[in-house]
């Protein structure tokens, strides 16, 4: 079993629903990881407003998320926000993730973000590790290219994990 | 600019933001008059309906839970109730309360979330949440502090926040624990002044002077104000048991959407949610509820759509009053569910979703396998209501220009909180005038 610095608070929060194919990516992900860590499993969210309140004084939130952004099936991207500048989230690199992963809801993650930082209680460190995926349909199951992408997404969150 | 003097007007805007999912509405206004209304709803056609169809009955509340991320609870308490009804089993007073207990805290975290960070920011120009939070973040850190205490009832008897897992047909897997529901009791208490404050705070909103012609359609119960059960009953007399009401609801598919339309067979459309819920059972009120909404000048029926929020803001009041008083007098279940053996029938299911009502209809085999399901979410039910104020509201802001119009329209979408993740998948707003 891998653990992370002793500690230090870790978070992983998947993002997506299982019914709804490759959406379904970011839960299976983080659920493996917290069984491999010591971090702490707080989805499947659907909805970033959950995210508040769970992430307090947490030194590392790791969002995992399926993603459509025109790279092959399966790539796995890591793009880390930065928390503590003033920038507007929706304007750096990773507002393409924006609309990925907020699912439907009324306010993304870069504006839950904003808002966190707004009222003092965003996290230290945010990471996004997003899966590329092409099947978003109604039903279970991955479709092959995320699910052989799902080793290499798992590596990525425990080594995060472990690197805090 | 105002678009008064042009007798074809179109109206382009894109996205409803803060409504829950996504969704698409559409305006048309022909020489200074609406023609045509259309909220646009690409629903999961009967997506989980389907899924449900050859499983076993005890999973119903955790599959249909899936269906929305806001309001599992509802899903979960309604499957249940229908279940139950099939299988003909009561449960305990103690199960009962529990179950109520968990319902408050989904109101009041959806509440919180609705007229603080959804529904204010209209009422104030701001343009969202973050902004308001710029602006206040005192307010906006109350409204987070009243959906956290919302997530911990629902942590504490649901096992976790988000998709409480330990709900079951017949009860719950595990009782929690005396003193982590005694627990709650704090925190409740610092909620219940928090709503109040969030009474006085969004009834001195300025509200635009607007009166709907509603048919409003709530549960009653005699006891109490209703949350988990109770008889459907409407401003126009109807009182009937859940299964004829399921009878009565038909619903529709319109070229337009592909969300199924409700209406009341016979009488057309109706409105649920919390103006309905006012409307109906103000007089059920815990005193310091009915208190705090009369000191923010309401009585019932309050027919102003816009004075939504504050309604919303009085439920929040009764929510955490009503689970104060559930916490004080917890008994922990004991067994903490109720054996349920299947049999073979149809079972109806209603309660009161933070957003309205919602009902479930299952038929099972003797070996408790689901032979049909019918799942008809508030949304759906409030849909042609909606679409009714919106051409109501349209008419009245002609005046305005086109991004007021826009956003005086959004505003009478969000009035009603609607859900459309549990009815549908997306949401862009434009509005058009020809």
């Amino acid at each position: 079993m891998t653990r992370s610095n002793a500690g230090a608070k870790v978070v992983v929060a998947g993002f997506g629903s299982t019914d709804r194919r490759d959406d379904g990516v970011g839960p299976l992900v983080a659920a493996r990881a917290q069984s491999m860590t010591s971090a702490t499993d707080i989805g499947p969210l659907g909805d970033p407003l959950d995210l508040l309140g769970q992430w307090n004084g947490v030194d590392l939130v790791i969002v995992v998320d399926a993603v459509r952004s025109g790279a092959p099936t399966g790539t796995v991207r890591v793009i880390e926000m930065d928390i503590e500048s003033d920038h507007d989230p929706l304007q750096s690199d990773w507002a393409e993730f924006e609309t990925r992963v907020t699912s439907t809801h009324g306010i993304g993650l870069a504006g839950v973000v904003r808002l966190a930082r707004a009222v003092g209680q965003a996290p230290k460190r945010l990471i996004v590790v997003g899966v590329e995926g092409e099947a978003f349909g109604f039903g279970e199951g991955l479709s092959p290219g995320v699910e052989r992408a799902v080793p290499e997404a798992l590596r990525r969150v425990v080594e995060l994990i472990t690197e805090v | 600019m105002s678009h008064g003097s042009t007798p074809d007007r179109t109206i382009g805007a894109t996205g409803i933001s803060r409504v829950e999912g996504e969704g698409s509405l559409r305006i048309q206004v022909h020489d200074n008059q609406v023609t045509d209304v259309a909220l646009e709803i690409f629903e999961p056609p009967r997506y989980f309906e389907a899924l449900l169809v050859g499983r076993h009955f005890s999973e119903a509340p955790d599959i249909t839970a899936r269906i929305c991320g806001i309001c599992p609870v509802a899903y979960q308490m309604t499957a249940c109730a229908a279940m139950e009804d099939v299988c003909g089993v009561n449960v305990s007073d103690q199960i009962s309360a529990l179950r109520r207990l968990l319902y408050c805290g989904e109101w009041i975290q959806s509440h919180a979330l609705h007229v603080y960070l959804l529904h204010a920011p209209d009422f104030l120009g701001c343009a969202d949440a973050v902004e308001l939070a710029e602006r206040d973040r005192r307010t906006v850190e109350r409204g987070l502090d009243l959906k956290r205490t919302g997530n911990l009832i629902m942590a504490t008897v649901g096992g976790r926040a988000v998709h409480p897992v330990n709900v079951r047909v017949g009860g719950f897997y595990r009782a929690p624990d005396r003193e982590a529901v005694a627990a709650l009791a704090e925190p409740l208490r610092r909620a219940r002044d928090a709503a109040l404050a969030t009474v006085s705070w969004v009834s001195g909103f300025d509200f635009p002077d607007v009166t709907g012609e509603y048919r409003f359609v709530a549960l009653h119960d005699p006891d109490r104000y209703a949350i988990d059960r109770g008889r459907p009953r409407s401003s126009d007399g109807l009182d009937v048991a859940p299964a004829e009401f399921a009878d009565l609801v038909r619903e529709e598919h319109v070229a337009r959407s592909t969300a199924l339309h409700a209406r009341l067979n016979g009488v057309g459309h109706y409105l649920t949610g919390p103006l309905a819920r006012f409307a109906l059972n103000a007089a059920a009120l815990p005193p310091l509820a009915a208190e705090a909404a009369s000191g923010a000048g309401l009585t019932a029926p309050c027919r102003n759509p816009f004075q939504s929020i504050v309604v919303r803001a009085v439920e929040l009041v009764f929510a955490c009053d009503e689970a104060l008083r559930l916490v004080e007098g917890y008994e922990p279940p004991e067994p903490p569910a109720f054996e349920v053996r299947a049999r073979a029938g149809v079972g109806t299911g209603v309660t009161e979703a933070p957003r309205g009502l919602l009902f479930h209809q299952y038929e099972i085999d003797d070996d408790g396998i689901i032979r049909r399901a019918r799942i008809v979410p508030p949304t759906s039910q409030n849909q042609l209501t909606i679409e009714d104020d919106l051409r109501r509201v349209a008419q009245g802001g002609l005046s305005l220009d086109d991004h007021a119009l826009q956003w005086r329209c959004e505003q009478a979408v969000r009035n009603h909180d609607p859900c459309i993740s549990c009815a549908a998948h997306f949401l862009d707003l434009s509005v058009v005038r020809t």
